[in-house]
């Protein structure tokens, strides 16, 4: 058999410090005395043999790597999904594309219609059972949904999630564990033809077997056959050393034996299939079957066929020999041979062994590899994770983690991100792969963080700029200004005009902080909503002043941002750092209605045996009036619609309205949006990891990634529910005073109740107005 | 199973196994599947778990007349029907993961938000309960018996918490809008 690098440091060393004492064959009286002597130290040693076995037996701890799940996908009528998203899943979930679907794990589609036979799965809040069900796509949405047997409607179901990662111990051994009932029938039988024929009827060892094997080996004059039963074969897998010794083949006969005399086929079968050596890669050895299934076919053990089952068998004799990815034709001898041992033993017929031969081996080009696609969310759920496990028990107690990564989402963000950034590097010029960039999208009520991208290389695990870029972000800090503001009805409107004139503030250094539009000229007096949708900085400045910067910082805590800022006059413009993540937990709390909900990537962790040890609950907080927030939102609004944040509808269609802000920094080194629809938000930095000029504005860079990628992901309108004390009006910009609809320049706004500025403004009627309204 | 199973260290084990040899034996089979994970019998829930004073926290009263949700659509009534029998099976842990799912499906169905805040009263957990209700009141648009019931929970919310004058408060909002319904 192929060996394995040494793993458990145990107390078996202590077996060759027990041999017999040596025997001094010189007087009667030493044998007389001696020989009931050394059968105590005989009896001692079986009995620590005995122990050594079964406490290796009943206390085996495989160091289990936790496992990561995406979020599972919910389907149910009418829920928005293209063909193209459920194609991913599937591919993802590597469901099998077959002519006609009966086994888990399968499906077939024509056109639209797709037939599905989904895996039962056991989430933190029950099982999922298996579905054989018939869905059909139309108009980017669920059309029908219903059970393939019985046709009736299904309201709702769900798939297993997909495994994106799994955290290992430092010497990387890997398993996935299996039940003997989850082992196909044919796998275990042919097991048995092809190992240890005796197997059910032995004690352990099989002295015919070991004297075949031995008269085999004579002949040859090496060693050409095993007699090892599975239970010795357990027993050498469990005591790693690579020693042919006699004295070692004894030992291991001897605790065959007592394993045999304790514990029942079924249990040492088990265990032999859970501990079995049949692969490696790199660093990882593959032990048992069914993480070799996942390794060699990328499939669940109970999906495997003859042929596949007849392969893994093939491996026992010697994984790195027979690998089927390096040595493909030794592999398909050796496997057909297992099929023709099968056959001959009667446990296959002659017919299903030829037609297994005549497969391929049907093993996936690539072993799915132990690093993780998502390098960066899955640096979110680890960080989230180390809060609440010991590193150690993430490592080896086989948790099972449920995070809220939505895969398509996440291949959008990438896509649209690696795109746009070289259509940006070609339209400005600059030099290849000199911007860098990241992003975060989360859910807008839930706080799930759907995905991140860390960098321009998504795959690549280095720097997560999502999390750990911390950059000053400009005007996105002005919405807390302004919602500061927005807080005072008595006092703010978004009508309120707010002075654009020249102004200076002196620091306490002595400086003079003067700050200027990007357009550098004066407007003389804004309206609130507009100061906001145009971006200006002078207003905003003279605002925040007005307020009081603690106060500003203050709105800033209460929106969700724990960093420390420090009170100078130029945070008001936004020379505060910030991550991508801490903007998007302040944007989430302002697209949450003032409602703050903390940012989560996991949902819940299970242990090995689907006991839920944690749950993430959704929990919100209420940290700002819902009108002032709906006011907010509004003027928020108007960025996409007329100020900086316009181009979005670039990519969105005009009917889809977002809420929004930019930010650019100071010589153009930071390039940020952050923005959302009716239920995803998005967050997208653009700049340089040597803090260099980007040449982008918000709107010529980070707006035009987000931008594509909500394209890719067609969002639905934002949809602000009014709260009960949101009425209405008509104002005259100019003027900021209530006017009627139909005269120039009106617009509507909304105010809270009681907050409505009064009439007065001039009313010219615009256009050919007049005499629409002279019919009305 | 594991007599000793609260050591996470795989070192130690073996030595510690001596004494429960012979009920082990037994359980070789669930040791088996178990192996790997160290959990305890004790297992601390990593969720926060919040306390009221003690006694089983009374739903707010008379449980409410189950306002429908405006246009859910089944996959959603399919949860709010399955947390209901969670709930009503004392399992309001489980309840809550269903209305969770629901909230992802509808985020914005004001009803689901209220059962959320009715099973985190139940299980002691006012503050959020309170919170949750808020929640559900912004969404709540026009549907004033909907906003009755959450200041109702509200209203236990704040007497759990020992706020006697702001549950009276809620309260008085919710029989306004109890009334003004009628």
């Amino acid at each position: 058999m192929a060996r394995r690098p040494a793993r458990k440091p145990s107390s078996k060393g202590s077996s060759a410090k027990r041999k017999k004492p040596k025997r001094h064959p010189l007087r009667r009286r030493v044998l007389l005395y001696g020989l009931p002597l050394l059968l105590i130290v005989v009896a001692g040693y079986v009995v620590f043999l005995d122990y050594t076995i079964r406490s290796q037996f009943e206390g085996r701890r495989w160091e289990l790597p936790a496992r990561v799940y995406a979020r599972p996908l919910e389907l149910y009528p009418g829920m928005a999904l293209r063909t193209g998203d459920l194609n991913h899943e599937l591919k993802m979930l590597r469901y099998r594309p077959v002519r006609t679907a009966t086994e888990p794990g399968s499906y077939s589609r024509t056109g639209e219609l797709y037939h599905i036979v989904t895996r039962a799965f056991t989430f933190w809040d029950g099982k999922e059972p298996s579905h054989d069900i018939r869905v059909r796509i139309g108009a980017g949405a669920v059309s029908t949904l219903e059970d393939a047997r019985s046709g009736k409607h299904l309201s709702l179901l769900r798939f297993d999630p997909a495994l994106i990662a799994s955290i290992y111990p430092s010497h990387n051994e890997d398993r996935i564990l299996v039940k003997l009932s989850d082992v196909p029938p044919i796998l275990i039988k042919g097991l048995i033809a092809v190992e240890d024929r005796q197997f059910y009827s032995h004690h352990g060892i099989n002295p015919r077997a070991i004297a075949r094997a031995l008269w085999a080996n004579l002949r040859a004059g090496h060693t050409v056959q095993g007699g090892s039963t599975l239970t010795q074969q357990l027993i050498k897998n469990y005591f790693l050393s690579n020693k042919r010794t006699l004295w070692r083949k004894a030992n291991e006969a001897a605790m065959a034996l007592l394993l045999e005399l304790h514990y029942d086929k079924q249990q040492i079968l088990q265990a032999y299939l859970n501990e079995v050596y049949l692969g490696q890669d790199g660093r990882r050895s593959i032990h048992g079957v069914g993480l070799a299934s996942q390794f060699y076919f990328q499939r669940p053990v109970q999906e495997l066929g003859l042929s596949r089952s007849a392969l893994l068998i093939s491996l026992v004799r010697g994984p790195s020999y027979y690998d089927p990815r390096r040595h493909p034709k030794r592999a398909l001898a050796r496997r057909n041979l297992v099929l023709d041992v099968m056959a001959g033993q009667g446990v296959i017929s002659a017919a299903q062994a030829q037609a297994a031969k005549r497969r391929p081996l049907g093993v996936t080009a690539d072993a799915p590899s132990g690093i993780s696609p998502y390098p960066a969310f899955l640096d979110l759920v680890r960080r989230q994770l180390r809060r609440d496990y010991r590193e150690q028990d993430l490592t080896s107690e086989g948790l099972q983690i449920f995070t809220t990564l939505d895969p398509t989402v996440q291949r959008d963000a990438e896509r649209g991100l690696v795109q746009q950034l070289r259509q940006l590097e070609r339209d400005h010029r600059m030099k290849r792969d000199k911007l860098q960039s990241a992003m975060i999208f989360t859910r807008i009520e839930s706080g799930e963080v759907v995905a991140v991208v860390g960098g321009r290389d998504p795959r690549f695990a280095g720097f997560n700029r999502a999390l750990d870029g911390v950059r000053q972000v400009g005007s996105l800090i002005k919405p807390a200004m302004y919602l500061t503001a927005l807080s005072q009805p008595q006092r703010y409107t978004l009508a309120t005009l707010l002075e654009d004139e020249p102004f200076q503030v002196r620091n306490a250094d002595g400086s003079v902080w003067a700050p200027h539009n990007y357009d550098k000229t004066f407007r003389g007096k804004v309206p609130l909503y507009q100061a906001l949708a145009k971006s200006l900085n002078v207003p905003t400045a003279r605002l925040g002043m007005t307020l009081g910067i603690p106060n500003v910082i203050d709105t800033l805590h209460k929106l969700g941002i724990t960093r420390e800022i420090s009170p100078y006059p130029s945070m008001l413009l936004g020379a505060v750092s910030l991550s991508p993540l801490e903007v998007a937990q302040m944007y989430q709390t302002l697209a949450g209605g003032g409602f703050r909900t903390p940012l989560r990537s996991i949902r819940a962790v299970l242990n090995a045996d689907g006991k839920p040890l944690g749950r993430y609950p959704l929990t919100v907080k209420k940290v700002a009036s819902g009108s002032s927030v709906y006011l907010l939102d509004t003027a928020l609004e108007k960025v996409t619609e007329e100020g900086t944040g316009k181009d979005v509808h670039a990519f969105l269609p005009a009917d889809i309205t977002v809420a929004g802000k930019t930010g650019t920094t100071d010589d153009l080194r930071d390039s940020w949006f952050a923005g959302f629809t009716d239920n995803l938000l998005g967050v997208v930095w653009v700049g340089t990891d040597d803090n260099q000029s980007s040449q982008l504005t918000g709107s010529t860079g980070a707006l035009r990634i987000w931008g594509r990628v909500m394209q890719l992901l067609r969002p639905t309108s934002l949809q602000l529910t009014p709260p009960g004390d949101i009425v209405n009006a008509w104002i005259d910009p100019a003027s900021g005073r209530a006017t009627e609809q139909g005269c120039k320049g009106a617009v509507q706004l909304p105010f809270i109740k009681g907050s409505v500025p009064a009439a007065g403004a001039p009313c010219t009627s615009k256009g050919l107005n007049w005499i629409q309204r002279l019919f009305r | 199973m594991y007599v000793k199973g609260t050591q996470l260290d795989t070192t130690s084990f073996q030595v510690r196994l001596t004494f429960s040899q012979v009920g082990a034996m037994l359980a070789v089979l669930g040791s088996l599947l178990l192996a790997g994970c160290a959990t305890t019998g004790g297992e601390p829930n990593r969720a926060p778990v919040y306390q009221s004073g003690g006694a089983p926290v009374a739903p707010a009263p008379e449980p409410q007349q189950n306002t429908p949700a405006p246009a859910a659509s089944p996959a959603v009534v399919a949860l709010l029907q399955d947390s209901q029998r969670q709930n009503d099976a004392g399992q309001p842990a489980r309840a809550a993961a269903l209305l969770e799912r629901a909230l992802r499906i509808e985020p914005r169905n004001a009803t689901l938000w209220q059962r959320l805040a009715d099973v985190r009263l139940r299980q002691g957990r006012a503050a959020q309960a309170e919170s949750l209700a808020l929640k559900s009141n912004s969404l709540a648009g026009t549907d004033t018996p909907l906003q009755a019931r959450n200041w109702q929970i509200i209203a236990q919310a704040r007497r759990d918490q020992g706020d006697v004058a702001g549950a009276r408060r809620a309260q008085q909002r919710a029989a306004k809008l109890g009334s003004g319904s009628r």
